[in-house]
C-alpha cells in the first residue's frame, strides 16, 4: 500500500512545487544573462543579482518546507483525513508516505539549487566568479573522498528525515487539542527541542569519546560520524512511533 | 454475533459528554436512520466507528474487529464534508478509490456519475457543493461493502437528486450489508428506512422498527422525531 500511497503523494508535492522550480531555473536564466561577460564584477547588477538569487532560492527552500508541512496536516489531520484515514492502510505506511515524499522533494529543492548555480555560471565568468575545473575535480576523488562524501550525504539525510519527523511529530501532538492547534503544534515543537537537547547532553556526558568535536583525521571524522548518525535515526524513529501511537489511539478528527 | 456491536461507548471533549454510554447492536441486512437534532453524537459515533476518533470509554466492532484496517475494507464512509482531494478530476478519483478498494466496482461508479451528469474530467475544485456531495456519494456507493456509514448524504442536494441518492442507496446496497443513515430530514428517508435510532445529547433514547413505530405508536417517524424532540 505504500507504494500506492507515494502514487498520489509524490505529484501531489509535484503540482505545487514543480512551478517553483521553474520559476527558480528562470530566475537564474535571467541572472545569468544580466550578469554576462560584459558587466564588470563590482558592479550594482552583480550586487543586485545576488540578492535576487538569495531571496528566490531562500523562499524556494521556504515555501517547500511550508507545503510538506501543510501536506502532512491536510491530509492526515485536517479535512482529507476524512478520506486517508478511512483507507485500509495502516498509520505507519500514512506516515513513512509523507516522509518518504517529503525527502524526495527536499533533495530534488538541492538537485534545482545545484542546477540553477549551474545555470548562472554557463553564462560564463558572471556570478560569483565560477569557473568550475570539473576535470580536476574528478580526478582529485578516491575511494576515500568517495566513502567520506556519501556517508556525509547520509549524515545530511538522516538529518533531514529527524527533522521532519520533528514536525510532524510536533504538528501531530498539537492536533490533540481542540483549539489553538497551531499553537500546541508550536508548542510542541519548543519542547521536543528542549527535550532532544537535553537527551544529547545526557549521551555526551555518558559517552563522551564517541562525541568528540575535535578532528585529527579522516578516521576520526568516521568516529564521529557514524555515532552522530545512529543517534539521529534513533531520534527520528522514536518519532516515528510517536506519531504511530497518536494516529493508531490518540487520533482526534 | 450482530454485524456492530457497540458497548457502553462513551466520549467526553474536555466537560462535554458527546456520547454517553451508547450500547447498540445493528444486523446485517438493515437501513437504519440515526436520527437526532444538531449536536446530538450523530456525527462523534460515526466517526468513531470509522476510527477517526478515539472513545473514552466502551468498546466497538465491526464484523468482529475493531475500527482498523480491517473494518476499512468492508465500511465505506461518507463524512459530513467533502474529504477528496479537490485537485483531482472526477476520473482520476476513480482510478483513486480502485486503487485503494478492492471492492470498488468502477462501472457502477461511472453509470451514476454519468447519470448525474457529473463532467469526468473536470476537476473537484470547479464543482459546486451540490455536485461535489454527489459525486463523493457516487463513490462511497459504487462499492461493494459490508456497511455503509452516510453522515448526512441527503443534505446540500435538491429534491429530485434526493430521490436518485435515495434510489441509489436502496439499489446498490446488497442484503447483508448494513446501512447507517445519519440525518434530520427525516421526511425525506423515512420510506427506505428498516430501523430507527434516535439519539439526544450522547444518549440512544429509541431504537426500534421502523414499521413497529408506525404500527403502535399510530404515527410516522418524521412526526414522531418532532414530538420528541420538540424544543
Amino acid at each position: 500500500m505504500l507504494g500506492k500511497l507515494l502514487k498520489y503523494e509524490i505529484p501531489a508535492l509535484g503540482r505545487k512545487l514543480v512551478p517553483l522550480f521553474i520559476a527558480w531555473a528562470a530566475t537564474a536564466v535571467m541572472i545569468g544573462i544580466l550578469v554576462g561577460p560584459a558587466q564588470a564584477k563590482s558592479s550594482f547588477m552583480m550586487i543586485l543579482s545576488v540578492l535576487i538569487y538569495i531571496v528566490v532560492g531562500t523562499a524556494i527552500f521556504v515555501m517547500t518546507v511550508i507545503m510538506i508541512i501543510q501536506r502532512y496536516k491536510n491530509s492526515l489531520l485536517g479535512d482529507e483525513a476524512y478520506f486517508n484515514m478511512v483507507l485500509p492502510v495502516s498509520a505507519s505506511a500514512h506516515i513513512a508516505n509523507k516522509l518518504i515524499s517529503a525527502l524526495i522533494w527536499i533533495i530534488l529543492t538541492a538537485v534545482t539549487a545545484f542546477l540553477t548555480v549551474l545555470i548562472i555560471t554557463s553564462f560564463d565568468q558572471g556570478f560569483l566568479d565560477f569557473n568550475i575545473d570539473w576535470k580536476a575535480l574528478f580526478e582529485s576523488l578516491n575511494a576515500k573522498t568517495v566513502v567520506a562524501g556519501l556517508e556525509w550525504i547520509l549524515i545530511f539525510l538522516a538529518s533531514f528525515t529527524k527533522t521532519v519527523m520533528q514536525i510532524y511529530t510536533a504538528i501531530t501532538i498539537g492536533h490533540q487539542a481542540k483549539q489553538h492547534v497551531t499553537l500546541m503544534s508550536i508548542g510542541a515543537y519548543i519542547g521536543i527541542l528542549i527535550a532532544e537537547g537535553l537527551v544529547s547532553r545526557l549521551l555526551l556526558a555518558v559517552f563522551p569519546a564517541m562525541f568528540r568535536t575535535s578532528v585529527n583525521s579522516f578516521e576520526d571524522a568516521r568516529i564521529i560520524l557514524l555515532p552522530a548518525l545512529a543517534t539521529v535515526l534513533i531520534f527520528s524513529a522514536v518519532y516515528f512511533f510517536i506519531c504511530k501511537f497518536l494516529m493508531e489511539k490518540k487520533l482526534n478528527l | 454475533m450482530s454485524k456492530i456491536e457497540i458497548s457502553g461507548l462513551t466520549r467526553r471533549f474536555g466537560n462535554i459528554t458527546a456520547l454517553d454510554g451508547v450500547t447498540l447492536n445493528i444486523d446485517e441486512g438493515r437501513i437504519v436512520g440515526l436520527l437526532g437534532p444538531n449536536g446530538s453524537g450523530k456525527t462523534t459515533l460515526l466517526k468513531i466507528m470509522n476510527g477517526l476518533l478515539t472513545p473514552t470509554e466502551g468498546s466497538i466492532r465491526i464484523n468482529g474487529f475493531e475500527p482498523g484496517i480491517e473494518t476499512h475494507k468492508i465500511v465505506a464512509f461518507l463524512p459530513d464534508r467533502n474529504a477528496l482531494p479537490d485537485y483531482m478530476s472526477t476520473d482520476k478519483l476513480i482510478r483513486l478509490y480502485q486503487d485503494f478498494f478492492e471492492d470498488f466496482d468502477r462501472t457502477r461508479a461511472e453509470a451514476m456519475i454519468d447519470d448525474l451528469g457529473i463532467d469526468r474530467s473536470q476537476e473537484l475544485k470547479k464543482m459546486s457543493k451540490g455536485t461535489k456531495e454527489k459525486l463523493q456519494l457516487c463513490l462511497v456507493m459504487a462499492r461493494d461493502a459490508e456497511v455503509y456509514l452516510l453522515d448526512e448524504p441527503i443534505g446540500g442536494v435538491d429534491p429530485a437528486t434526493r430521490d436518485y441518492i435515495l434510489r441509489t442507496i436502496i439499489s446498490n446496497y446488497n442484503e447483508n450489508a448494513v446501512v447507517i443513515i445519519s440525518t434530520h430530514l427525516i421526511a425525506d428517508i423515512e420510506s427506505v428506512l428498516d430501523d430507527v435510532i434516535f439519539i439526544r445529547e450522547g444518549k440512544i433514547i429509541l431504537h426500534e422498527q421502523a414499521d413497529t413505530i408506525r404500527e403502535e405508536k399510530g404515527a410516522n417517524i418524521d412526526q414522531l422525531f418532532r414530538e420528541v424532540f420538540r424544543c
